[in-house]
Formats: structure tokens, sequence, C-alpha cells
């Protein structure tokens, strides 16, 4: 586990340095797709494939395609150089971030912070035990869903699922407006 | 952990993170945190992207960047040591450890809501090329001053 761990965090981590410092577009398009790649496979190992399947669609998928989209129909850094200056008064904000981030990071349970376990075995103690715990226990009674994650996203939270379908229909067309140039306003 | 009864793949994440009680203290953290650490350092060159870079493209790839450091984050705080996917057998219901299936319910929501904003966002790109023949911040800060 921590040996893949490790080195999928050091190769999302690596791809996502690249991707900041590299000059030319398409270069960091594919490099972007590399790391969702690799944040997929992150998310599954630890223990949402869900959420790793749907990354992968959609990060490394639609979102590569709708950038290499974009860059067909505009331009493209060329490739004069191979890195772009580092920024460095960014650069300084984003380090002084992630050390304040860094700095907190040994105070967070590790392992189980919101993770649950059945009442049937009893209770660990961590803080999201009596939500996760009913929905682990009662999902499958309630819904007939075996997989809980499905079960909470169709079932027990459907009108936000259809509220995120209605995200979805507003951004499509709001996409036909902006490229038609109002030709439907 | 008590995840001995956890069914698919629960003892496969157990003893790799409990043979590093012995190394010092800091290195332990790390590696148990690993995760967060990853969240903090992948969260922070997203905001740089965002600020630095005057491409526009390559702001909206920081921006999912950034954005994908926070699903990282809900997903390790969901994980359990020694826990499992969270699925339910039919025969004899939940028994053992599991992941939080609730922020990884909000991630999924949450990726499809980020790609239609990227989708927005390059469509605004495609037309502010179309109006200004650029995708220099500066420059069509410039253009636009005029």
């Amino acid at each position: 586990m921590s040996l893949l761990g490790f080195t999928l965090a050091a190769f999302v981590i690596l791809t996502a340095v690249a991707t900041a410092l590299l000059r030319d577009t398409l270069a960091v398009i594919i490099l972007f797709a590399a790391y969702s790649l690799g944040m997929a496979l992150l998310y599954t190992l630890l223990l949402a494939p869900d959420v790793g399947i749907t990354e992968a669609a959609i990060g490394a998928g639609v979102t590569t395609i709708l950038l290499l989209v974009t860059i067909t129909k505009t331009t493209r850094p060329g490739a004069e150089e191979i890195f772009s200056a580092v920024n460095w008064p960014a650069a300084t904000v984003s380090a002084g971030l992630a050390a304040v981030l860094l700095s907190v990071v040994g105070a967070i349970p590790a392992g189980n912070f919101l993770g649950g376990t059945t009442p049937v075995t009893g209770a660990a103690g961590t803080p999201g035990e009596g939500v996760t715990g009913h929905y682990l226990a009662a999902s499958y009674a309630e819904t007939g869903v075996h997989n809980t994650v499905t079960a909470v996203l169709a079932s027990y939270r459907g009108f936000d699922t259809f509220g995120e379908a209605v995200v979805v229909f507003a951004a499509g067309v709001a996409v036909v407006v902006v490229l038609h140039r109002g030709d439907f306003v | 952990m008590t995840a001995l009864s956890a069914p698919g793949g629960g003892s496969l994440a157990l003893s790799a993170l409990d043979g590093v009680a012995t190394v010092p203290l800091a290195l332990s953290a790390l590696s148990t945190r690993y995760a967060y650490a990853t969240f903090a350092l992948l969260f922070a060159i997203g905001l740089y992207m965002m600020i630095a870079s005057p491409n526009l493209v390559k702001k909206v790839i920081g921006l999912n960047l950034f954005q994908s450091a926070i699903f990282l984050f809900f997903v390790s705080m969901a994980y359990v040591r020694g826990g499992a996917v969270p699925a339910i057998p039919s025969e004899g219901g939940a028994v053992g450890a599991y992941a939080s299936p609730l922020p990884q319910v909000i991630v999924l929501t949450a990726i499809v809501v980020g790609v239609s904003l990227t989708a927005v966002a390059l469509a605004l790109i495609v037309r502010l090329y179309t109006e200004y023949g650029t995708l220099n911040e500066e420059t069509i800060r410039e253009v636009m001053d005029e």
C-alpha cells in the first residue's frame, strides 16, 4: 500500500510541477492527462474506486479533449523556450500556503478521519461515525443497492444529482450562447 | 485496527502502514499522512499556475489541478486504514470497517460540476481569442485599456 501510494504521490507531484513550468500548452495538456490518470489510480488506492473511474473518464478524458479542441481553435505559445520563467512573487505566495498546510498535516487523525465501522462491530470513535455508520448499515436494506456510494448518490441525494444535471445543462447552454456570438439572445 | 473481518482487500492496507511504527516520528507522520502532504503540494502548485501563467488555457489547467487537490483531500478524509471499499455484500450485511461513502459522493458531484465549469471557461477563451487574437492575459488587458 504505502510503496505504491508513495510512487503515485511522487508521480502526480512531478507531473504537476512539470505542468506548471513547461511553456508549450500542448505538452502541458498531455502532462495534465497523465496527472489525471495518476490521480485516478491514487483515488482507487484510497478506497474510492467510483471517484477513480469518474476522474479517469472526465479528468483524463473529457477535460483533455476540451483543452485540445480549445488550442486547435486558438493558439499555443511557440516552442522556442522549453520552460517559462518562474514568477517569484506567485511562487512565494504558493510556497507559503504549502508551508502552512504542511505544518497542520500532522494534526489530522491519520487513517480514519471520517470513515465508519458499522454498528455490528461497535463504534470506533471517529467524528463521522454516527452518520457514516447509519448509511453503511441501512443503505442496502433501504435502497437495495450494494454500492453505498451509488445508493447515496442516486437515492438519498437524488435531488442533488438532479441539480448537478441542471448545472451540466446550463453549462451546455452557456457554451452555445458564448460561441454563437449572441445568435440565440 | 479491528478490520480483520472486512471483506474485499481489507487486510491489504493493514500490514504496510502498521509496520512503520518504529521509524522516527516525523517520517512516520509523513508515511501515514502522505495523501494530505500531496494535497498541500498540489494545492500550492494549482494556485501558482492560476496566479503566474499569462496564458489563459494554462490558468484553466491550474484551476483543474487546484480542484483535484481538494478532491484528494476529501478522498483522504474518507479513507479508513485497513478498511474496505464501501460496497455492502448482500449476505450478512455490512460487517467491519469501510471507507466513508459520503465525501466520495460529494467528490463525484464536484468532478462533474468542475468539467462543466471548464467547458464554459474554455468557450469564453475561444471567444476572447476571436475578439482579441491572443490568449495572453497582459496583452488582452492592454488592448482593453486603449
